[in-house]
């Protein structure tokens, strides 16, 4: 074993704090900068107001749109911007959120760190509950409710087998991962079936296999809200136990943690967190596998720190992502999951690249 | 410390099965508040089973563990935990925590669900951290740590749990002599001197009459000895459950019993003076010992090997005088063992496989055996090796079924091998041969 020359997290505490200020800072101005991004150019200054008229309810700028002549210019840029950009913003937090808080609480529970709702299954199997639902012919707009239980359904039998199969075939990084990824794919090719053949018809494969953020609006925005923030204040609870978790199973036991319902409770939390985001926007990647890593350079081990943080990160990164896909390629709509694979996948293959190595030395 | 009633374990007929095989059998032991109790035997004896039993890991298939007079079954983690810590034998920290961190988490067991930890809490943590001696490295990374430190952390972890019964598993495996004496030292004064209990899981039988009021001796999943370090420790004992040959001494000053093994060198009377053969013996673990015997016995010059030094088979051809190829104890045999064991097959006219363990340490003996049937007669005593013999994975059961194909004879027992040996070893030379009766058991495969 080589041991590591430098603290946990990574860095002094003195730059690991301007680097908390810099991921803030960033954050806020990517927060604040999003609204202007979209296919259609609107002025800085009518978007300002728009955002200001609609968060103070006209208490400030009562007229949102000072500058514009016309009425109607003005009632389309709003609905632009208010019900539509900022929506879609709201949304990449909250599912970028969702995402990294369950890739976090994932690696915790199986003490693996390429864990993530995507690699293992679970965004699959609450993707394809969720599509279940309307192939039984509710529409989109009853289903608001009911969507999310249907994929928090789909993603919890996702992640309860999986947690079966880790127990029976040994505790390995790479087993675990294989499992999640064969199941994985056969969940997608099962979702694909079901998405092509839909006697409802009208449902984009493309949007739930690759993800999107298309669907968003305020109701969504706010039962995504809602779900997670319950799974994200439940899940805190179990910080704790998920430190303990990984010195081993067995350790852990010993030192009095229930290791079974704690897996369990948390792994439903996760797999409600991964509901959440994919009921809405469909299967979007490596979110929770990136922001757990790079919160962890940040805040250090701790899962009551690393679970919030990496929710934070999970929502500024979903966001960015979403912004280049926009930004980048306004004429067409491109799945934001897409922008997250370009970046993710060579991460992953990263880490795993860094793994091997590390094996090496520690053989050596 | 809570310290609830009755003693600090009860174990009544605990058995724990892996699959089919028994790894505890039928085992009772009891250990009471203020006592060290030194868990010993051979590898694969039962003692890390015995241990992770207590600790609720496994589920005994019958029989019963109470602690601190409740049964164990009935227990909440954290219940158990209060009244049992455990030491691992060894524990590589994934994260760079803070030492003082990775003490903290022995207070788990005494939080209030979802709760975090108390002024005492840290208090405690802090007074264990200081009774191993590592007061002033709470700010270290466990990473950073030595071997022994690391090792004192664990020790200091399960103390500040104040679990009236403390399990060490070989806690000492990894440490130098100073460190194992310092950490055992510290345990009797932290633990038993306080009313605790220990069980603690050890090779160093020396270590282990040194520190405990008893030792309890396990062979195969059975406890065969169980008493105070003089009337357990004995020579026979160590040649039957350890097959090793020893001498037994008493400490002048102390008068604590210790031994000393008899090594190879030390050993008289070399009679290996036949005048037939060689007959070349594969064994291992006492497998041998007997076919050794009675082909000596019989007038045949033996090799042997390649057997581990202090093996039970090696000290039966050291006390015949043959001639072996020797491997260090528990090693996998070298390059220069297995060509002085191809030098010896080379030079056989017959080969027998006695009926030993095959393991990833000697596995390579019948590795250096396919092809040999086709120059000389080559017998398998005891057959093919079935789970019970065969740790390689079924690599050795292949290997002998793959001489079974090359024509090697199967024998039943050393009896039926000596008359099939006299007979073939006997046709082409002739005259000196004793005409052997036909064996009743010599099925060709």
């Amino acid at each position: 074993m080589t041991a590591p020359s430098v603290r946990p997290g990574g860095g002094g505490p003195t730059a690991r704090r301007w680097t908390g200020v810099a991921v803030a800072g960033g954050g806020a101005l990517l927060v604040l900068l999003s609204p202007l991004v979209g296919s259609v150019a609107i002025p800085a200054g009518e978007v300002a107001a728009i955002l200001l008229h609609g968060l103070t309810g006209g208490a400030l700028a009562a007229d949102p749109c000072p500058s514009t002549v016309s009425a109607r210019l003005c009632g389309a840029y709003t609905e632009i911007v208010w019900d539509s950009r900022v929506p879609e913003i709201l949304l990449a937090v909250i599912a970028g959120a969702a995402l990294g808080l369950s890739g976090g609480t994932l690696q915790g529970i199986f003490r693996n760190p390429l864990a993530d709702p995507y690699l293992l299954g679970l965004s699959a199997g609450g993707t394809l509950g969720a599509s279940l639902l309307f192939s039984l012919g509710i529409g989109a707009a009853e289903a608001n409710l009911a969507l999310p239980l249907f994929a928090f359904a789909g993603a919890a039998l996702t992640g309860l087998l999986l947690l079966a199969a880790s127990r029976l075939l040994g505790g390995s990084v790479e087993t675990l991962l294989l499992t999640g990824v064969a199941l994985a794919s056969l969940l997608s090719a099962m979702l694909s079936v079901l998405l092509l053949y839909n006697p409802q018809g009208g449902l984009q494969v493309d949007f739930w296999l690759l993800g999107g953020l298309g669907d968003a609006s305020w109701t969504v925005d706010g039962i995504a809200f809602g779900g997670v923030l319950a799974a994200a204040s439940l899940l805190l609870l179990y910080g704790r136990e998920l430190n303990l978790l990984q010195l081993g199973t067995e350790v852990a036991q010993s030192l009095g943690v229930a290791t079974g319902s704690v897996r369990h409770r948390t792994l439903l939390l996760a797999s409600l967190a991964t509901a959440m985001a994919v009921a809405f926007t469909g299967i979007i990647g490596f979110v929770g596998l990136v922001s757990p890593h790079i919160v962890r350079r940040l805040v250090g081990s701790d899962y009551r720190k690393v679970l919030p943080a990496s929710a934070l990160v999970g929502g500024l990164f979903l966001l960015a992502a979403n912004d280049l896909a926009v930004g980048l390629f306004p004429a067409i709509v491109l799945p934001v999951g897409i922008f997250t694979s370009f970046a993710g996948a060579p991460f992953f293959l990263y880490l795993l690249y860094r793994r091997r190595r590390d094996a090496a030395g520690d053989a050596a | 410390m809570i310290r609830p009633a009755g003693p600090a374990v009860t174990l009544r007929g605990v058995t724990v099965r892996f699959g089919r095989r028994e790894a505890l059998r039928e085992l009772s032991l009891e250990i009471s508040a203020g006592e060290f109790v030194a868990l010993t035997g051979p590898n694969g004896s039962g003692k890390t089973t015995l241990l992770r039993t207590i600790l609720g890991f496994l589920e005994p298939a019958s029989g019963s563990v109470a602690l601190w007079g409740a049964p164990a079954r009935g227990l909440t983690p954290r219940q158990r935990a209060r009244r049992v810590a455990w030491v691992p034998q060894q524990e590589v920290p994934r994260d760079n925590l803070p030492v003082r961190d990775y003490v903290l988490f022995g207070r788990y067991a005494h939080l209030a669900p979802f709760a975090g930890e108390s002024a005492t809490d840290r208090a405690r943590a802090r007074a264990a951290l200081d009774a191993v001696g590592l007061a002033d490295r709470g700010d270290s990374g466990v990473l950073e740590l030595s071997g022994g430190e690391r090792q004192r952390v664990l020790l200091a972890r399960a103390l500040a749990q104040e679990s009236p019964l403390l399990l060490l598993d070989e806690p000492t495996a990894h440490l130098d002599i100073g460190h194992e004496l310092d950490l055992l030292e510290r345990v009797r004064r932290l633990v038993t001197e306080r009313g605790g209990a220990v069980l603690a899981a050890m090779h160093d039988l020396n270590l282990a009459a040194r520190y405990a009021d008893r030792i309890v001796v396990l062979s195969r999943g059975r406890l065969v000895e169980d008493g105070p370090a003089e009337r357990v420790l004995s020579e026979a004992l160590l040649r039957e459950v350890w097959g090793v040959a020893a001498e037994l001494r008493r400490d002048p000053r102390s008068g604590h019993p210790y031994l000393v093994p008899r090594l190879p060198g030390d050993l008289p009377r070399p009679r290996a003076t036949g005048s037939r053969g060689p007959v070349h013996v594969v064994g291992g673990g006492g497998a041998a010992a007997p076919v050794l015997r009675r082909l000596v016995d019989h007038g045949y010059r033996v090799t042997a090997g390649a057997l581990h030094l202090l093996d039970s088979d090696a000290q039966a051809a050291d006390d015949l005088g043959i001639v072996y190829a020797a491997e260090v104890p528990f090693a996998p045999l070298g390059d220069r063992v297995r060509q002085e064991t191809r030098r010896l097959l080379a030079g056989a006219r017959a080969v027998v496989v006695s009926p030993a363990v095959f393991g990833p340490s000697n596995v390579a003996n019948l590795e250096e055996l396919p092809g040999i049937a086709a120059r000389i007669p080559l017998f398998l005593l005891g057959g093919v090796p079935g789970p019970d013999r065969d740790f390689t994975g079924g690599r050795a059961r292949a290997l002998v079924e793959q001489l079974g194909r090359e024509g090697a004879i199967a024998v039943a027992d050393p009896a039926a091998l000596l008359a099939e040996l006299d007979a073939r070893l006997a046709a082409p030379a002739g005259a000196e041969a004793r005409p052997a009766p036909r064996a009743a058991a010599a099925p060709d495969p």
